[in-house]
């Protein structure tokens, strides 16, 4: 820059302060920028479609939105349909289900790996790679092996033993189950993953102590280790239980939500009413349910997490 | 080789850029935007060959497929009209079009229909369809018969089957006979269309008059009827027969094991002939005819593909959907297509003798305006030509359940099918 080469030393160095402080400036305005403008797009977003389905939900809308107030009468219409209470009857069972084994199997895992076995970093991935295939991914794969004329039935009808049966998948009674076992098998390796974290946290101390106190392993992990992490059992249980409710892929890959309509869950009759039937206005009732549904649980969470910081910085 | 310089690049993008100016320079050059499922297959193929001849008679073709179920594509159309600008003309069927055209203006093609003389000779369910307010607003451009039962030659030598069955007395014999053989008699898919479309086969077999009555036209009574209630009866029967495995799967699965012989029928819309030929059957290794069919001869359970005509912005679409319109009008293009998708023509003068169709089209054909003559003309359930999605997918909610758990008596499937109709509505 010529000019500013021209000018006398003190100035300069004034100019290059004034474009410090600019440099500054724009730095911090960047840095709000950064924040601020993906999380009101963000949050604009979640807010205002959560809103307008709300609306919608109370509408007369069928193929297209249509703002005429009806009032409860999508909510009435959705809530009196087969598929509505099969639905919740199943997440209730899929949700209890899945979070319990998850954590059973995931606990037991990090345990047995906690005992520093020979390639454990080999046996953490195996146990972890479930999780980087998608839901869509496991539910087929699983709907080949889970189906009675083609997969682990079959194997072991040819294996010899004929009257072996394990045919949940094309029961009407017990598909959900089937889906429960698909998703265990994902989510168990992440529900390790946290586990083992969480045990490897705990302090050696406590663990000598128990030790020289002359507590076997059992109760060491009973009376010492477990204890400590209680709170990663919250935070497990909370992860998987919202992705319990919000589960749709997996359904869909593995059953269809069938046989029938007997493994369908909420999210799928969502979709099932805005997408295949084009009734907006329940559709959006269901959705707002399904929303409700998730806030049941979410917000309890969140009352607890304010109450455990509470409760620490007083500590 | 060419050596590609910046300049070569630039002037190439200049051009690329100026080319739809071009295209809009020209003015009144036909145009027509699309939308439709057909991306692949033999559809997919169908609706190139169109395109393709659109472009020779001097048009511009811009199509956009949207792939999977018909409500997938719906979901385009409903984003592309809420934004103000639908398609030229889009793909739907049955009451789909009376729904929608209250929802977007479409275009009077009647004088159009009138000038080719195609009023008459499409069959009048179908034209009704395409006319909810008494003006023309769709064609209709194939027709799929959905009542269609195929044989297994394999499988009916394994049996000690001689012909094929024409009542459900006789199919359900047939049925046991191949279970004796150690078959399953029924090779079924596991999705719930597939389903629905069995049950609309047994009533519109057992009595088209109380089809028409009970699911097209959703009287009480005839829902009700003593008709409805067999018809879950012998639904519950090929329940029996089917592929317990089948789980989520679709039908052509089952394909492999009918052609061997180890699966006995397949009852199926007409397009089931294109997935056996591509699965590497013969037309030695099965037959085709008319699903079973009691009180008089067989009925046709009718589904068919048209386009909608979207009112559009523009003079170069305006020409566009006229000429649109007066291909697909035309009986050389029908025939083209049908050619190609294995459906029959949707204009029921178009000569079927000539190379290219196959005797099940034929003989469908024929089913069709024998059908035409005696009123026995129904439209699908199960492929939304007799109801709008939203009491269909309730009805088939009913239909799927009924058939995968045994334990719901058919006098219970019937009372929630009246129940699910009357709270659809």
């Amino acid at each position: 820059m010529p000019t500013a080469l021209t000018l006398p030393a003190g100035e300069r160095g004034a100019q290059k302060r004034a474009a410090g402080v600019w440099r500054d400036r724009f730095g911090r305005v960047l840095t709000e920028l950064a924040i601020w403008l993906p999380l009101t797009i963000t949050a604009g977003h979640v807010v205002v479609f959560t809103a307008w389905t709300t609306w919608v939900s109370f509408t007369a809308s069928s193929l297209m939105p249509d703002y005429t107030w009806v009032g409860l009468k999508n909510y009435w219409a959705v809530t009196r349909t087969a598929n509505f209470q099969i639905a919740y009857v199943n997440l209730f069972i899929y949700s209890t289900g899945f979070v319990l084994l998850t954590m059973a199997v995931g606990l037991l895992l990090a345990i047995l790996l906690d005992q520093r076995v020979r390639g454990e970093n080999v046996l953490r991935t195996i146990f972890l790679y479930p999780l980087a295939v998608s839901f869509v991914v496991t539910g087929t794969v699983w709907s080949w092996l889970l189906n009675p004329g083609l997969g682990l039935q079959k194997l072991v009808h040819d294996l010899g033993w004929q009257d072996f049966r394990f045919d949940w998948l094309v029961q009407s009674d017990k598909a959900i189950y089937a889906v429960i076992l698909a998703g265990v098998w994902q989510g168990a390796g992440f529900a390790m993953a946290l586990f083992l974290a969480g045990l490897r946290s705990v302090d050696k101390d406590l663990i000598k102590a128990a030790q020289i106190d002359g507590a076997g392993a059992w109760r060491t992990y009973r009376r010492v280790v477990l204890p400590t992490i209680w709170p990663i059992f919250v935070t497990v249980f909370v992860i998987l239980l919202q992705s319990a409710i919000k589960a749709f892929d997996l359904v869909r890959a593995l059953t269809g939500g069938g046989p029938g309509i007997s493994s369908t869950l909420p999210t799928l009759v969502v979709y099932d009413f805005m997408f295949q039937r084009s009734e907006l206005g329940r559709g959006s009732a269901a959705a707002v349910l399904l929303l409700l549904t998730l806030v049941v649980v979410l917000v309890p969470y969140a009352l607890f997490m304010r109450w455990r910081r509470r409760r620490q910085e007083r500590a | 080789m060419p050596i590609i310089t910046r300049r070569h690049l630039l002037a190439g993008s200049a051009a690329t850029l100026a080319m739809p100016a071009l295209g809009r320079a020209q003015g009144a050059k036909p145009r027509l935007t699309a939308i439709s499922q057909w991306s692949a297959g033999s559809d997919g193929a169908a609706i190139s060959a169109l395109g393709k001849l659109f472009e020779e008679k001097g048009g511009v073709w811009q199509h956009n497929p949207v792939p999977g179920f018909t409500t997938e594509m719906m979901n385009k159309l409903r984003a592309q009209i809420m934004a103000g600008d639908p398609p030229a003309v889009s793909q739907l069927k049955g009451p789909e079009i009376a729904a929608w055209s209250k929802i977007a203006p479409t275009v009077d093609i009647s004088p159009w229909v009138q000038a080719a003389g195609y009023a008459d000779r499409a069959p009048a369910e179908l034209a009704k369809s395409c006319q909810p307010a008494g003006k023309w607003i769709a064609l209709p451009l194939q027709v799929y018969r959905i009542n269609t039962l195929f044989m297994s030659t394999k499988g009916m030598a394994r049996a000690g089957i001689t012909k094929a069955p024409t009542s459900w007395a006789e199919f359900n014999d047939t049925a046991e006979k191949m279970k004796a053989a150690g078959m399953t008699p029924v090779a079924n898919g596991g999705i719930r269309w597939d389903d629905g479309m069995k049950f609309e086969i047994a009533l519109a077999g057992i009595n088209p008059d109380i089809y028409r009555r009970a699911i097209m036209k959703l009287e009480p009574d005839a829902l009700k009827s003593k008709e409805v209630l067999a018809a879950f009866e012998q639904l519950r029967k090929i329940a029996n027969w089917m592929n317990p495995n089948i789980a989520a799967q679709s039908w052509p699965v089952n394909l492999p094991a009918f052609v061997k012989g180890d699966m006995g029928m397949v009852l199926m819309g007409g397009w089931a002939q294109g997935n056996l030929l591509k699965a590497g059957a013969t037309d030695a290794d099965f037959s085709s005819g008319p699903a079973p069919q009691e009180n008089g001869p067989p009925c046709f359970d009718l589904n068919a593909d048209c386009f909608i005509f979207w009112k559009p912005k523009g003079a170069d679409l305006e020409a566009g959907q006229k000429l649109f319109a007066d291909l697909v009008m035309q009986p050389s293009t029908q025939e083209m297509y049908s050619k190609i998708t294995g459906s029959i023509p949707a204009r029921t003068d178009v000569d079927l003798s000539t190379p290219g169709f196959t005797d099940g089209q034929r003989s469908s054909a024929q089913n069709l305006k024998d059908a035409i003559a005696k009123d026995r003309v129904v439209m699908s359930l199960g492929h939304n030509m007799a109801q709008p999605n939203g009491i269909t997918a309730a009805m088939i909610d009913v239909l799927t359940e009924y058939v995968h758990n045994s334990a719901i008596p058919a006098a219970e499937g019937q009372k929630r099918l009246v129940a699910a109709v009357e709270s659809a509505q």
